[in-house]
């Protein structure tokens, strides 16, 4: 696949997850990023940080594109609020 | 995501850590205020989308949403005010330009500050019933720009002046002019309409009036259409480039007013320029833009143009019909009609569109004129007998039919259809007899055509008479046949055994016939009696013709072709040099009118005559007396002699038929109300009167006097009884 069709997406502790740009984009907040108009860092880099993203949930909501999986409970809450703020 | 969700992120929002900073709000609120100024100043590239969401996401998060929404209210309305001023600030024809610029650029930034607020569009804004933030940049850019005291007039008049300098052939930029009208759209369309729309259609009235003014005065009725015409289509180009398409009615409507409704009657009777004119002319692209531009005028545009043209042509029909000049020659009358039913056909066709409503004028115009004459059902009759005796003759079938169509046209517009009949019949009758018909088939097909019209009842009688002379050629074949050599030598006789009823025969008294015809006549007499036992023959000498083997003084041989009377006439000559008028009509007992008429073809011809004329003159008078004339000489061997007949009837014999056919209508007119009466039992005079003319104008117009009469004569009969309480009431008697 070519670079420009994926984006990086960065957890707060740094992993770097390189996704399908299509997928993410499923996340309106991801889309707006990517798409809006002007040059912000995202869109110039192709990449997106999260700081208050944890790598386990980062790596759930990579994962979550794809095919359905068991959420372990007590990470039910932090996981959702993620989705809040990606609006997926 | 669902409000339930929505609410456990607000109870667990207090664990988050930002919370700890009293001075937290104020410090994310700055951030994002600086990168909305990055933004108007096009500094966005290198901020972080992600941290600016957050922010602004946090904000809302924990409950600052109110002091985010007013200080994006008043960060945006602070840079719309400089943007306003730099706007004022631009000189002359910049204006627009800097306009459509900031404009531009203030959409982009309106979106990117949407999208990194969006959280609060998403959440906050709902449930708080604010503006959403797209809406609120375009309500400040409208309220702070647009509607700046300095702006919103210069705007308006800029762009209507662009507008006016167009109508006036100057290019503008139509693209710039496109960007600020759809400008204002996008502020809604409340913007557009009263910031421009209404304006622009106010200025357009006054200018359209004005120049429809100088236009009328200046221009004919052709050339003032052809501006109309490109006003209207430059206004509905205008409106597609650069205008709201919702702009297109009103502003059509307004150049129809100003242009073509306030000045309809100046146009449709502009003296020479006007309908009547386009009509004279056959100017059909001229009364076609007029249709179409009238067409456009709600309140009876094309009322006005039909009116006019019918009118018009009920004014020409009625002066050829009536014009004593047209009298004289009944097929060039006819062909006139058609000519001119022809010439409006093809006008409603090429300019009108074959509008409905304009045929219908045109044949109501027709049958108002052509019934004004009372002579129209004969001289069209007199026109097909023409066309079937020679106009027809080498032309093709499909021709015929088209000419025996147009005939049908006519036909359809006249009132008195019996009357036509009774001619037509005359008229047949003498071309069947004389044999004179160029196309049995296009007899036949007219007669098909009447049948269809009128039903069988109309032309049964004209089918017995070709029945009747079908029958006589078989009977004449089995006559000689059978007879052949009994006849020898004797005078051959062709014989047209005629129904009674079926031919328009009158009981006239038969003429002396010469001996040697009298002789094959009676032995057709017995043969044709002793095949059909209880009929009467009688001799219709009146009708007849033959040809007679003649040599005259210098030896010269010719056939002649006469008429039975004149045939009478000359066979006496064989026993006498020299005869009188009154031995001739002694001799042959020919009906005095008849005599002198036949006499007259004989001796007044003005080169060959075949008797001399003692006077000579051109009257026959009793004492006149007849000779052969020795002299007579002709190129052609066979010689016809046409007899002095008027094609057309002369007065007497018009007021003749014209009885006859009243005497007609009278069973007609006693059956329909017996009809009428037999299923309605009782019925009052005025309803019977309009159910008698219902029935019969398909043949004829019956005249309620008439009608009036023949209810007296059938209560007289007993048919039907008055009311004895109301004497307007009639009762059927069965």
């Amino acid at each position: 696949m070519k670079k420009e069709d994926m984006v990086k997406l960065i957890s707060a502790e740094g992993f770097e997850f390189v996704i399908d740009k299509d997928a993410a984009m499923v996340s309106q907040t991801i889309y707006n990023m990517l798409t809006s108009p002007g040059s912000f860092a995202e869109t110039q880099h192709g990449e997106v940080t999260f700081p208050e993203i944890s790598t386990t949930i980062l790596e759930k909501i990579c994962n979550g594109k794809e095919t359905e999986f068991p959420i372990e409970p007590e990470l039910t809450l932090e996981l959702m609020m993620a989705a809040n703020y990606l609006h997926t | 995501m669902s409000g339930q969700k929505k609410k456990n992120f607000q109870i667990e929002a207090f664990k988050h850590r930002v919370m700890v900073d009293p001075k937290y709000a104020e410090k994310t609120w700055k951030i994002l205020e600086h990168a909305i100024q990055e933004i108007y100043n096009h500094n966005a590239s290198g901020l972080s989308f992600e941290e600016l969401y957050r922010n602004a996401y946090n904000m809302v998060l924990h409950k600052f949403g109110e002091k985010l929404y007013s200080g994006l209210v008043t960060t945006m309305t602070s840079h719309l005010s400089d943007i306003s001023k730099s706007i004022e600030a631009a000189q002359g024809e910049l204006f627009l330009e800097e306009l459509n610029r900031k404009w531009l650029d203030h959409n982009k930034a309106l979106q990117m500050i949407r999208d990194i607020l969006m959280y609060m569009d998403r959440t906050f804004i709902p449930s708080t019933n604010k503006t959403p933030v797209h809406e609120l940049g375009l309500n400040l850019w409208r309220d702070v720009v647009i509607h700046s005291s300095k702006t919103q007039i210069r705007l308006q008049d800029t762009l209507l002046e662009l507008v006016h300098r167009e109508r006036n052939g100057e290019v503008i930029n139509r693209g710039l002019m496109r960007s600020i009208i759809k400008m204002l759209m996008d502020l809604g369309s409340s913007v557009y309409q009263d910031d421009f729309e209404q304006h622009f259609l106010e200025v357009s009235a006054n200018f359209y009036g004005l120049e429809s003014q100088q236009y009328i005065e200046s221009c004919d009725c052709g050339d003032y259409l052809k501006k109309a015409e490109r006003r209207l289509n430059e206004e509905t180009e205008r409106v597609s480039h650069y205008l709201d398409a919702r702009s297109l009615e009103k502003i059509t409507n307004v150049v129809e007013k100003e242009m073509i409704e306030n000045h309809m009657h100046r146009l449709v009777h502009m003296e020479n320029s006007g309908l009547v004119n386009m009509l004279v002319n056959d100017k059909y692209d001229d009364l076609g833009r007029k249709y179409n531009l009238f067409r456009r005028v709600a309140n009876g545009g094309l009322l006005i143009v039909r009116d006019v043209m019918t009118s018009y042509i009920r004014d020409t029909g009625k002066q050829l019909v009536t014009d004593p000049e047209r009298l004289k020659d009944p097929v060039d009358f006819v062909q006139r009609l058609l000519d001119l039913k022809d010439k409006y056909d093809k006008i409603i066709s090429l300019a009108f569109n074959n509008d409905k409503t304009f045929q219908n004028a045109l044949n109501s115009s027709f049958e108002y004129f052509i019934n004004l004459n009372a002579r129209s059902p004969e001289f069209i009759s007199l026109f097909v007998d023409d066309k079937l005796r020679k106009g027809l003759k080498g032309v093709s079938e499909e021709d015929v039919e088209v000419v025996l169509d147009k005939v049908m046209m006519l036909f359809r517009y006249l009132q008195e259809k019996d009357v036509f009949e009774k001619y037509y019949k005359q008229h047949l009758a003498k071309r069947l007899l004389a044999g004179k018909t160029v196309s049995d088939d296009a007899e036949r097909s007219l007669i098909v055509k009447l049948k269809t019209e009128c039903g069988y009842q109309f032309t049964s009688k004209l089918e017995g008479m070709f029945t009747d002379m079908k029958t006589s050629q078989d009977t004449m074949q089995g006559f000689h046949e059978s007879l052949g050599a009994e006849l020898g030598d004797s005078p051959s006789l062709t014989v047209q055994v005629l129904t009674t009823g079926s031919w328009p025969t009158q009981p006239s008294a038969t003429c002396n016939l010469p001996a040697e015809i009298l002789g094959v006549c009676e032995k057709f007499r017995s043969y044709y009696l002793g095949t059909h036992t209880g009929r009467r023959l009688s001799w219709q000498t009146n009708m007849g013709t033959a040809d007679l083997k003649a040599i005259f003084g210098k030896g010269q041989k010719h056939e002649l072709n006469v008429s039975t009377y004149q045939m009478c006439v000359l066979m006496l000559f064989n026993n006498a040099d020299r005869l009188s008028y009154k031995e001739i009509e002694q001799a042959t007992e020919i009906p005095a009118s008849d005599l002198k008429r036949c006499l007259q073809s004989l001796a007044c011809a003005r080169v060959k005559s075949v008797l001399r004329k003692e006077p000579i003159g051109r009257d026959i008078a009793e004492d006149d007396a007849f000779s052969v004339n020795d002299k007579f000489s002709s190129k052609l061997y066979k010689v016809r002699i046409s007899t002095v007949a008027a094609q057309r009837e002369s007065e007497p014999e018009n007021q003749e038929t014209r009885q006859r056919v009243e005497e007609d209508r009278k069973p007609q007119i006693e059956a329909a109300i017996v009809r009428i009466m037999k299923s309605r039992r009782v019925l009052d005079h005025n309803n019977i009167v309009a159910e008698v003319i219902k029935q019969l104008q398909s043949r004829f117009l019956p005249n309620p006097v008439v009608i009036k009469k023949r209810i007296e004569s059938l209560i007289e009969r007993e048919f039907l009884e008055r009311d004895k309480n109301d004497r307007k009431l009639y009762r059927y008697l069965a």
